[in-house]
Formats: C-alpha cells, structure tokens, sequence
C-alpha cells in the first residue's frame, strides 16, 4: 500500500518538510512508517502526536492505501 | 456605550458587549501568551480579569512579551499587567497574582472565574491547570507555541485533551525558541476563542488548531 507522510512544526526541521509517499507492507501502523524512515520518535522528546486524514490516533495505528499521515511536534512553551 | 467600545460593534452586539463587561477570565501565565491574551481580552472589554504569574521580567523577555519593556526588568509580571491595563481600559478590573500555577493551587486559583486561559510555558502546570478545570468544571482555553509554531485549542472539562497531547512527556531542561509574531498570532487566536465562549458563539471542540508560520500552515486535527 501507498501513503503520504508529511512532517509539521519542529519535526520538518528535523526529518525535512517535503512530503514523502512510503511503499509499506499490509498492515503497517503509523509506528511502522516513521520507523521507515530511521525515525525512532522514542528516541527523542520531539514528536508530539500524529495524525490520519487529520485525526488524531494512536501511534499503533494501522495504516491503510491512501491515508496521509502527519507527524507534529511537541509544542510547550509560552 | 462607550466610545471605546464602538469599534467592537458589528464583531459582537451590544448585548454581547454588556456579557463581556459581566464576564471573569482567569489567565495562567503573563509572558508571550499571557500578556498578549490579557491585553486583547482588555481591549475587547472583559470586566474582570486575574492574571497569574509568580515570574519577574528579564531582558530575554524583551523580543517577544507584549509586557515587558526597558524599564520593567525585574518588575511582577502579573503586576505589570495589572498596571498597564489600567492605561489601556480602566474599566477592566484586574487581579494581580504572583504565584506559580501548580496541581496544590491550581483549583483555588481558578474557582470564581467563567473561562480560563493556559497562557503557560510548561507541561506539568498545563496539566495541573487541566485537572483544575476539570475539577472546577471550567472550560480551558488552551495555548502553546515554539519557534514558528503554535496551537490554539478549546478543552472542555473531560476531554483531557492536554493529557492526551502530552501524554509520555519528559521534561527538557532547554527552553524552546519563540519569536516575537508567534505569541502574537497564538494569544490573537486564543483571545478569538476565549470571547466566542464567553459569548456562547459557535467552537470548535474537540480538536486543535496548529499553524506554522514558516510554512504556511494552518490545520485543524481532530482528537
């Protein structure tokens, strides 16, 4: 299956803001995406939540054909 | 009506204007959100506003809180804004509070008000301020910003949303980036949506806007 991936806030800054279309296997979740890309999000305090056809999931998720998926920063200060 | 509440009159009625005079907002944290908030909320016409801050300004306050200024270094920050209001609207009573919003004073602080704003700069006072409302059954107006980025949500009492948002959080011992516009645009927004509630206007809940000046942003997530 195909989906687009895009970064929004810090994330673009860190992982770049172009869009990607990812190839992924059946069954592959939100996790599974980002890890394609050598993204391990539990791996630094920058990921804030992610979004599927701008809803708000979990990072399990599964993922199916066509779905964009965003991944937004942690956004704290004031 | 006041000549100086002319302008609002089209944005709101008259009727709603009276509301606003009626209406008590209670805002946590008067830096960069903060400060721009209580001013708006000041402009508009809201009666009574508390403004929280247990801080003082320093010099690297400078590019971005509306408040602060040259000759304010090391003043109250929620002082300040009890001041400088008074030179802006003097109908508009403002409490000054210097305390740090924690989950011990958080429902005590905000009891009495009809609305509260999340004008802080860190997650275990949102938190903190989350429970509070909850407990309190207040309606949250939530804010936050970093470098070009912000979000702007409504949160009503239940939704948890601000622990699902920073579900897993870890505290960084760096502080995040802001710039001078930033602020501007998230306490405009989050001004926007504190006179929509307070007024019983149309929101939209459940869900978080985020913009990103840098690229052109402005989304809507649904939670």
């Amino acid at each position: 299956m195909k989906i687009t991936l895009a970064m929004r806030g810090t994330m673009k800054k860190k992982y770049g803001a172009e869009e990607r279309v990812l190839e992924l296997p059946e069954g592959s979740t939100c996790h599974d995406a980002l890890m394609s890309l050598g993204i391990d999000y539990r791996d630094n305090r920058t990921l804030g939540f992610v979004s599927v056809n701008s809803l708000r999931v979990d990072i399990h998720t599964e993922l199916h054909d066509g779905d964009y998926m965003k991944a937004f920063s942690k956004v704290y200060g004031g | 009506m006041k000549e100086r509440y002319i302008r609002n009159i089209g944005t709101i009625s008259e009727k709603e204007q009276q509301m606003l005079f009626a209406a008590r907002v209670c805002v946590a944290g008067c830096g960069g959100l903060g400060g721009g908030v209580i001013e708006n909320l000041a402009r508009m016409g809201v009666g009574h506003i508390t403004a929280i801050d247990g801080d003082v300004f320093d010099e690297t306050n400078l590019n971005r809180q509306v408040l602060a200024n040259c000759d304010n270094i090391g003043h109250a920050k929620s002082v300040e804004a009890g001041l400088q209001m008074k030179s802006i609207n003097p109908d508009v009573e403002v409490v000054s509070i210097q305390a740090m919003l924690d989950s011990d004073n958080a429902a005590d602080l905000i009891r009495g008000h009809d609305l509260v704003v999340d004008a802080l700069d860190n997650v275990s006072a949102r938190l903190a301020l989350e429970d509070a409302c909850e407990e309190e059954n207040l309606t949250l107006i939530h804010g936050a910003i970093e470098a070009w980025c912000g979000e702007v949500a409504v949160v009503r009492p239940g939704s948890r949303l601000l622990h699902d948002i920073y579900e897993g959080w870890e505290a960084s011992e760096t502080k995040p980036s802001n710039s001078s516009f930033t602020p501007a645009v998230a306490s405009a927004i989050e001004a926007a949506e504190a006179v929509k509630v307070l007024l019983g206007r149309e929101v939209r809940e459940g869900a978080i806007m985020t913009f990103d000046l840098l690229g052109w942003d402005f989304e809507v997530v649904d939670f």
